[in-house]
């Protein structure tokens, strides 16, 4: 890990999109993304959830923006997060978590969760580059789009 | 069954007298009847004789989602409500009635497989449902609030990501129109459970569940589910239920409001349409929520003045808490009793009928039963009774046992059968038979389909290409037992029937569906090994009980009809053929191995389903032959 300032910053890098206009509030997203990553249908543990007011037909997906700034790796005392240099994502290493939470608090989207029963963070990791979340949206509301392109060096 | 997977092993129950709760075994229920309508059936089959009526105390509340519900597989945000209806007509009888929404995957993730609510509270209370167990909750503050506010307000006290069912001041007041309503329009409403809940006194019951809930193969559901979704992409359901048969000024009605679609909790069609009309509160709706638009557009002509009185209709009808299906039918009645000059205007405006003012006025008298509305808050078939010849404009409308018409009976010899031979009116779960045997006239070429492909399918899976022959009583009894038996899986699973049975598919090559992927996602979820024939007899015995209880509760094989009305030619539309039904209801009973003279179950089918402790009952009430 010797990433300098430019590379996380302006690094290329993969993210979730979301178009709350047209997301319908079914919550498939967060039952296949508790799914694949926990092996069981675990909605508090989803990496994405979405904010509901049904009275207004109101829908908002939350999910990790994949920051280009990158708060909660600054955040981390442990280092935890990782940048991964070849995708450019922020991952939590959980081997390293302690579950301190800091990069939640860091979070301006608040989209870190807690797995209460093995105490670490958790947030979307993207499924490896094709997230779940995304291939299952039956009204296509969430998309994957490719920031950065070309570092500055 | 497995504690853990798909199943979380707990039954809630809820005793709102003596304001305790407790929890029993789900295993015992499930190894027979799984969950949904069968663990329902079988809470009345024990707990409740024949003698209570609707809103006594002892009659119970079985709120049952199933094994499936909150897990991926499409369409499984559903669960079931079983309970003494106050619709049924003449008499109260054991009914079921599901709904929609996110309530039911709520419940599961609470912990529970299903709660039973039983007793009657002195004062109004909320049931808070959570991880840690039931609250009781004084529900004063709450009383007369509409269903839209009561579920806002209990969001903000309790949590705001908490799932409601409640009532509305319909429901307070015991009208047997109420519907038990979640969200916007998700309600369970053609028993009029609403009133049920209200003479028990309970306003609302508020879930949240934060708990894991296992899946055996999670590889395997998520395969199958994507091939649920593969046969079920083009779909034409969510057209279906939005545009209704796809009325041109419907279509433009809704194209012009429509904010988005919406739907129930993981599924894949979103059948249900955010409608936001300018000078009425915005609120969702789906097919028969648009029931004043008949009416209102020969009023108005395709203004917004119509447009308005049209949402204002269903808007006001869910914050009632009030059943969208019976006032599609319910204006028609009065204005046929208009015509005949049988109606003054009773406070109603009844020449009005169209206008704006017309509906909220209807609405607002049968909620607060003022004046005649005092009487239609009965139901129409309840207020038919009062009206002398009331049952000659009545019956057209409310075929059998109080239920509004759903489906051509004239028209078709099987649903004559279905109608004839249920609790409550047949469609609604049994949509499948309907979008295969009409096989849709009014479809764009591509998703029509053809004669030829719908018998082959017919053949394959209701027993004959003659099951949607529509000229004949033939092979109906077998193609009917065939749709019964589907529809229990589907209500015990529970899933949607708009995807299930997948009896045609407008994806594959030959449109031939699949009807073993209920058993796939069961045996992914549950791991028990379940098979297509297994399921299928799991939903035949399911069947058999409500038979059961049915028989318990009076009924005969002379009331295993629809009203005499049908049987006589009316305005160029044909007779249901009166001898041919009682013959295909023979070839029923003998099919399903039952009494042919009294339509009794026997106790040789009862003991080959399992169901010994149903037969000995049935044998201390002589009710055996």
């Amino acid at each position: 890990m010797n990433l300098q300032f430019t590379d996380i910053h302006f690094r290329r890098r993969k993210t979730v999109v979301v178009n709350p206009k047209v997301c319908a509030g079914c919550r498939t997203c967060e039952v296949i993304c508790s799914l694949t990553h926990e092996g069981c249908i675990d909605i508090e543990k989803s990496r994405i959830r979405i904010k509901s007011n049904s009275f207004t037909g109101t829908f908002h997906p939350q999910i990790c923006h994949q920051c280009s700034d990158v708060p909660c790796f600054y955040a981390c005392p442990e280092s935890a997060i990782q940048i991964e240099e070849s995708s450019g994502f922020a991952i939590i290493k959980e081997e390293k978590c302690t579950g301190c939470m800091a990069c939640e608090k860091a979070c301006p989207f608040k989209v870190i969760g807690y797995a209460e029963d093995r105490k670490k963070a958790i947030k979307c990791d993207l499924c490896k580059g094709f997230p779940e979340c995304v291939k299952w949206c039956p009204v296509s509301a969430l998309g994957v789009a490719d920031f950065g392109g070309e570092n500055p060096r | 069954m497995k504690d853990g997977w798909g199943f979380t092993g707990k039954i809630l129950r809820v005793d709102l007298t003596e304001r305790r709760s407790w929890t029993e075994s789900m295993e015992e229920y499930a190894k027979r009847f799984i969950g949904g309508i069968g663990l329902g059936y079988k809470i009345f089959w024990d707990d409740v004789g024949a003698e209570v009526g609707a809103y006594d105390p002892e009659n119970r509340l079985v709120f049952a989602p199933g094994p499936l519900t909150g897990t991926l597989a499409p369409g499984s945000g559903r669960f079931e409500i079983v309970s003494k209806s106050p619709r049924s007509y003449p008499k109260e009888t054991v009914t079921r009635s599901g709904m929609g929404g996110f309530w039911g995957p709520e419940l599961k993730y609470a912990g529970y497989d299903a709660l039973v609510v039983q007793g009657k509270s002195d004062e109004w209370v909320n049931l808070w449902i959570s991880n840690d167990g039931v609250e009781f909750l004084s529900a004063k503050d709450y009383l007369g609030e509409d269903t839209f506010s009561t579920q806002i307000r209990l969001r903000k006290e309790l949590d705001t990501r908490c799932q409601i069912l409640c009532i509305g001041p319909a429901g307070e007041r015991l009208s047997r129109l109420a519907v038990i309503l979640s969200e916007m329009t998700f309600a369970s409403g053609r028993s009029g459970f609403g009133a049920v809940m209200g003479a028990k006194r309970l306003k609302a019951i508020a879930v949240r569940g934060t708990n894991p809930l296992g899946v055996f193969d999670p590889q395997r559901l998520i395969e199958v589910s994507k091939k649920v979704r593969a046969l079920s992409n083009q779909n034409t359901s969510r057209e279906r239920t939005t545009l209704i048969l796809n009325l041109k000024e419907r279509e433009e009605f809704i194209n012009k409001h429509r904010k988005k679609n919406t739907g129930c909790f993981g599924c894949p069609l979103l059948c249900f349409t955010h409608i936001d009309v300018p000078g009425v509160d915005a609120c969702a709706a789906h097919c028969i929520s648009y029931f004043y638009h008949p009416h209102a557009t020969k009023f108005y002509g395709a203004t917004l003045e119509r447009d308005q009185a049209v949402a204002e209709a269903y808007s006001l009808a869910n914050r009632y808490g009030l059943d969208t299906f019976e006032f599609w039918h319910m204006i028609n009645f009065l204005r046929d009793l208009r015509d005949a000059g049988l109606l003054n205007q009773l406070g109603l405006d009844l020449d009005n009928i169209g206008r704006r003012g017309f509906v909220q006025k209807l609405l607002e008298s049968i909620t607060y039963r003022k004046g005649f509305g005092d009487l239609l808050a009965e139901g129409c078939a309840r207020t038919a009774d009062h009206i002398k010849n009331g049952w000659e404009f009545c019956a057209k409308y409310f075929p059998a046992y109080g239920s509004a018409a759903h489906g051509p009976i004239r028209k078709s010899p099987a649903l004559a059968l279905l109608w004839a031979l249920d609790s409550r009116g047949p469609l609604v779960d049994q949509h499948s038979y309907i979008r295969l045997s009409i096989s849709f006239p009014n479809e764009t070429p591509p998703l029509t389909l053809p004669r030829e492909r719908a018998e082959s399918i017919a053949q394959r899976f209701l027993g004959s290409k003659l099951a949607i022959d529509h000229s004949t009583f033939e092979s109906k009894a077998e193609a009917v037992i065939q749709t019964q038996d589907h529809s229990a899986v589907i209500d015990i699973l529970v899933l949607c029937d708009w995807l299930f049975p997948c009896f045609h598919s407008f994806a594959t090559e030959d449109r031939l569906g699949d009807l073993s992927l209920e058993s796939q996602l069961l045996s992914a979820v549950t791991g028990h090994p379940w098979s297509e024939k297994e399921l299928n007899r799991a939903g035949e015995r399911v069947w058999n009980l409500a038979r059961a209880i049915m028989i318990r509760e009076g009924r005969t094989r002379e009331q295993d009809t629809i009203h005499g009305i049908f049987f006589r030619e009316d305005k160029g539309e044909k007779a249901v053929f009166q001898t041919a039904l009682e013959q295909a209801k023979t070839e029923y009973y003998r099919l399903r191995g039952w009494d042919e003279r009294s339509g009794w179950p026997t106790r040789e089918k009862l003991e080959d389903l399992a169901l010994f402790d149903v037969a000995n009952d049935l044998k201390k009430e002589a009710l055996l032959t």
